[in-house]
């Protein structure tokens, strides 16, 4: 009698050991994909074309040129943003100050009344540049801030990809729940799935296209679809340079009013 | 034909009544098909360039209809515990099935665009979380006074109100969703009163109160009518014909159109209502003629074949009549209009026809036994009989007078007429003591109100609203749509960009303004939309690629007549200062909707009115045979259909829809009694030849008959003049004065112009064209 019980106690703590450790396990392939795809190299550059499809079909595009400095692997980040096109906002630019832990910052250049004013950080969840992108989506959602749970392993198109259900900490306006499929040979997310609290599929995320550069693999084409509003973002990365030696002094206020020459053309 | 029918019905009445049963419920079980319809916007076809138009617009700018819930307190509503229940009342009205989550308005949804820590723009909700003090409660009033894109709309200027704006995902869901706010609000509004209004919310509670009052209405009506028949005839089997013909005309013309796949929508709601009094008045004729001669007869063949053969014409011309009046309708331009007057039109036919067979195979059925006791009070010495003297005595009398009282009344009447205001609000079909009614005053009277209609400004070319040019443009437009006493308040693109220049000069007055160039206008705008602006927010006012912008005018008063003014006045404005080239403007939205099917159903009504009029009128022409009789005949129609509407401009009711409606009915209930009474005194007078007898004796047969049908239909509908609902009110008002105005016209002021005119009307020579008089039939002693 006693060593049943003895038995079922160590069968319990074994069950609760393995869930732990899955979870940590869990974290850290999201740890991981979250370095592929949002810590590739030192720094990077390239040259992004937005396209906005509404649902009627008709599309607009932006065009903008991107910096982007990490300060620390899988912490603080510098981004730069120059808009190119449309024409009536070429010029403007654009400067977050990403930080892993606290608020972020976030500074705007309106060259039609030449000024540089500060803007709102603390909604991540809120809109980039009216696209069905939010800043997190471009910017990342800090793995810490979601419990994970490996759902299972599948394969999407031909590759070989690990189901990880995340559920933010936090109560989170963005998403109740969100299924990401990693790719297990590059740890790049493929897509991902994004639900309501009312538990219904929102937006989805897919890469379209993954190519190497400079020996990195990278997505160089990845959708956002609005399923709600049924709508779909695309946006192509092109002329992407990794380690090209962006310093710390191009994400000041001087930068944003008069562009860095060498990246800016 | 006429005798074959009622031969068959005589000698066959199991066979007839079982036929009859059989095609009922036939069309019975065609009822649980029903689909119900209670959208107003489906007054106008569906291809109407007007219904169109507002569709694309609401498709076009993601608009939803809406519901507004509000709470008023004194001495201001900016307290911290109010707002907190209302953010506690707004996270589960998230929650309600059908609800657009992330358009609802509300103090704890709506973004601020303010100044944040070191000068920041800062786009961001205004109440994320639940407030702790007053002074916050206060702050956060300072902010959406400082808003133009919401002041106005969730708050009052004073403070006491606050509204949340709750859109649908379609309007006929308003009713359910407003019953479980309710529920929300009663359990967590601390005993404050909330208020729940807005049209699609009228509109839809309409349609589900309208069908719990036809559920009660009807069936009222048909109670009280059994009953005063049977006051009349005494004799409980022989009214249960009129109730079964009326029952079996409703169910056949209810199934048919369910069959025919049509909805129900308001206007066939209404057809149980027009057709119970339209059925039962010719079995009324064919059982007063019954009871009034059976005693002579004692044969109830031969009193049947006596009844039905007097009746029969008269019947066929007040079918006729009714259906021409109600057959007009199909010539609207709105469809359930005419889907109305079609079926009640062919439910008058079955009427007609069921009458005739139904009553003579029930009347058969009885025992002689039984029939001796039928022998009501007023046939001889009762009260009604006592009157009809008295009318005898006046008619004959006063007749210049009544002719002098007729002129007069008419001319009242035409003065009347031109006091008639056309206007119609379905929010005022409710009574003013209903939750709606309440609602809308309150609301209205503190915010900038809850009917929203929609001015769009059409470019044609992508970019295009960004141009200065245009900005400024519709500021003008609101500055003059503004002028205007209802308008509470208009929202526009040109706010959002102003409101936003604001902030990013540091809340500086000065810079609240429309920028010069392009460039600057397309920079203000993608401000917005990087500081943390929905960009759904703002594809509410324009479209993604900007050669369309919507302004929101919010009007406190959704009067047809109200929002007309405010639409001609857009349309001068319009006239006056052309807008930027390549730009056209056009309204849309629920009160400018209903305004265009009222001018259509106003123009069409008075189109079909006219002209069933006229075809009233050759056929009576016709009847007689006569032009002069014909004119005389639509005396009491004439001056029905004048006295009632001129008594609608007298007292000021606004000429809406159940109004204008009504008309048909009016127009074919108002001539049956001139028919009957001038067919069967020229049908004495030919059996006769002697005028004061066929005067004497009208006042006997069809006199008694009349005055029946006056009480028994007047009366009838007495119930539906306490409804909750006013069109029901109106409806029953209007049974009432039709039966009372077009009674009193036909025993008063035919005898006195028969009596005035009568050797002109009534030559000693028979008529040769009336029918011979069946030599069996027994002049009066």
């Amino acid at each position: 009698m006693r060593n049943l019980s003895r038995i079922l106690i160590i069968a319990l703590v074994a069950i609760g050991a393995t869930a732990a450790v899955q979870a940590q396990d869990t974290a850290e392939l999201m740890k991981q994909s979250h370095l592929a795809y949002y810590y590739a190299g030192d720094d990077g550059k390239s040259e992004v074309i937005m396209r906005m499809v509404d649902k009627k079909g008709k599309e607009r595009t932006k065009e903008f040129i991107m910096l982007r400095l990490d300060t620390e692997e899988g912490g603080d980040q510098k981004y730069y943003t120059y808009f190119k096109k449309p024409s009536d906002i070429s010029r403007l630019t654009f400067m977050v100050h990403k930080s892993a832990t606290g608020n972020d910052k976030r500074w705007i250049y309106v060259p039609s009344v030449d000024l540089v004013k500060p803007i709102s950080a603390d909604d991540k969840n809120s809109s980039f540049v009216g696209s069905d992108f939010s800043y997190e989506d471009v910017s990342g959602r800090h793995w810490t801030e979601d419990n994970h749970t490996l759902v299972g392993d599948s394969t999407m198109d031909g590759k070989d990809v690990y189901v990880i259900e995340s559920v933010p900490k936090k109560a989170y306006k963005g998403f109740a729940r969100r299924i990401s499929y990693i790719d297990k040979s590059n740890m790049l997310p493929l897509k991902e799935e994004y639900f309501s609290k009312k538990d219904k599929l929102v937006k989805i995320m897919r890469a379209e296209k993954i190519e190497n550069v400079d020996g990195i693999i990278t997505i160089t084409s990845r959708s956002m679809e609005n399923v709600k509003k049924s709508r779909k973002t695309t946006v192509e990365f092109s002329q992407i340079n990794y380690n090209v030696g962006v310093t710390d002094d191009i994400f000041t206020e001087r930068y944003l009013k008069t562009p860095p020459r060498q990246y800016v053309k | 034909m006429r005798k074959g029918i009622t031969e068959f019905s005589i000698k066959h009445p199991w066979i007839v009544l079982s036929v009859a049963v059989l095609i009922s419920v036939f069309f019975a079980i065609q009822f649980p098909k029903i689909k119900i319809d209670t959208d107003p916007q489906n007054m106008l076809e569906v291809d109407e360039p007007t219904r169109l138009f507002h569709s694309a617009t609401k498709e076009d700018f993601a608009l939803s209809d809406f519901i507004a819930v509000g709470v008023v307190a004194e001495p201001t509503a900016f307290t911290a515990d109010m707002l907190n229940r209302l953010y506690n009342i707004t996270a589960e009205i998230e929650e309600i099935e059908g609800v657009i989550v992330e358009d609802i308005m509300a103090p704890s949804t709506i973004d601020d665009i303010k100044q944040g820590a070191g000068g920041a723009l800062v786009i961001e909700p205004l109440m994320e979380e639940e407030i702790e003090t007053d002074a916050d409660a206060r702050y956060v009033f300072g902010r959406i006074m400082d808003n133009p894109i919401v002041r106005g709309k969730i708050a009052s200027e004073d403070g006491k109100a606050i509204a949340i704006f709750v859109p649908l995902e379609s309007k006929d869901i308003s009713h359910r969703v407003a019953g479980e706010i309710r529920e929300i609000t009663d359990r967590l509004g601390g005993g404050a009163t909330f208020h729940i209004a807005g049209l699609p919310l009228a509109e839809d509670s309409f349609g589900s109160e309208m069908f719990t009052q036809m559920a009660y209405s009807a069936p009222a009506a048909m109670l009280i009518i059994f009953l005063l028949l049977l006051m009349f005839f005494r004799q409980m089997k022989i009214i249960i014909a009129p109730m079964v013909v009326a029952m079996m005309a409703v169910i056949w013309s209810m199934g048919l159109l369910i069959l025919s796949g049509f909805t129900v929508h308001i206007m066939s709601s209404m057809i149980p209502i027009f057709l119970i009094p339209i059925a039962v008045l010719n079995s009324i004729h064919i059982l007063s003629e019954f009871s009034d001669h059976y005693k002579k007869f004692k044969n109830k063949k031969e009193t049947i074949r006596h009844a039905i053969n007097e009746l029969f014409l008269p019947m066929l011309f007040t079918s006729a009549t009714t259906v021409a009046g109600f057959l007009s309708l199909a010539l609207t331009p709105i469809p359930p209009v005419r889907v109305f007057g079609i079926f009640v039109a062919f439910g008058v036919l079955v009427a007609w026809f069921l009458s005739l067979v139904i009553n003579p195979a029930i009347m058969v059925l009885l025992s002689e036994k039984s029939l001796r006791r039928f022998d009501s009070a007023d046939n001889s010495g009762g009260v009604l009989a006592r009157i009809m003297h008295s009318f005898r005595s006046f008619a004959g009398g006063r007749n210049r007078v009544i002719i002098g009282v007729a002129v007069v009344v008419l001319a009242i009447a035409g003065y009347g007429l031109t006091l008639i205001v056309v206007n119609d609000n379905p929010v005022k079909w409710f009574k003013t003591s209903h939750p709606i009614r309440i609602a809308d005053v309150a609301m209205n009277n503190h915010l900038a109100g809850t009917y929203m209609n929609y001015l769009v400004f059409e470019g044609d070319d992508t970019d295009r609203m960004k141009a200065p040019e245009v900005e400024n443009y519709i500021q003008a437009f609101q500055r003059e749509l503004e002028k205007d006493a209802i308008v509470g308040s208009t929202t526009g693109l040109p706010d959002i960009i102003k409101k936003v220049r604001y902030e990013l000069f540091g809340a500086d007055s000065a810079q609240m303004i429309i920028p010069t160039t392009q460039n600057e206008v397309a920079q203000m705008l993608f401000l917005f939309e990087m500081s943390g602006g929905d960009p759904d927010d703002l594809y509410k006012f324009v479209t993604p690629d900007y050669d369309r912008a919507n302004l929101w005018v919010q009007l406190r008063n959704g009067d047809n007549m109200a929002v007309s003014g405010v639409v001609e006045r857009g349309n001068r404005f319009l006239a006056e200062n052309p807008p930027p080239e390549g730009v056209t403007v056009q309204w849309a939205g629920l009160p400018y909707i209903n305004v265009e099917w009222q001018r259509q159903m106003v123009n069409g009504m008075r189109n079909s009115l006219a002209g069933s009029y006229f075809v009233v009128l050759f056929m009576m022409i016709f009847l007689f045979r006569s032009l002069r009789w014909g004119l005389i005949s639509m005396l009491p129609l004439t001056i029905t259909v004048m006295a009632i509407y001129a008594m609608i401009g007298y007292i000021g009711k606004p000429y809406d829809m159940p109004v204008a409606v009504l008309s048909s009915l009016t127009l074919g209930l108002s001539i049956d009694f001139a028919i009957h009474f001038i067919q069967r005194l020229r049908m004495i007078h030919a059996r006769t030849g002697d005028f004061s007898v066929a005067f004497h004796e009208i006042f006997e047969s069809a006199g008694r008959a009349i005055s029946r049908n006056v009480l028994v239909i007047a009366v009838g509908f007495i119930p539906m003049l306490f409804s909750t609902l006013v069109p029901y009110i109106t409806v029953g008002s209007f049974f009432l004065a039709i039966m009372a105005v077009s009674g009193l016209v036909t025993l008063l002021l035919l005898p006195a112009i028969s009596k005035t005119f009568s050797r002109a009307l009534f030559p000693v020579k028979n008529s040769p064209e009336l029918e011979p008089v069946p030599v069996e039939t027994v002049t009066t002693k």
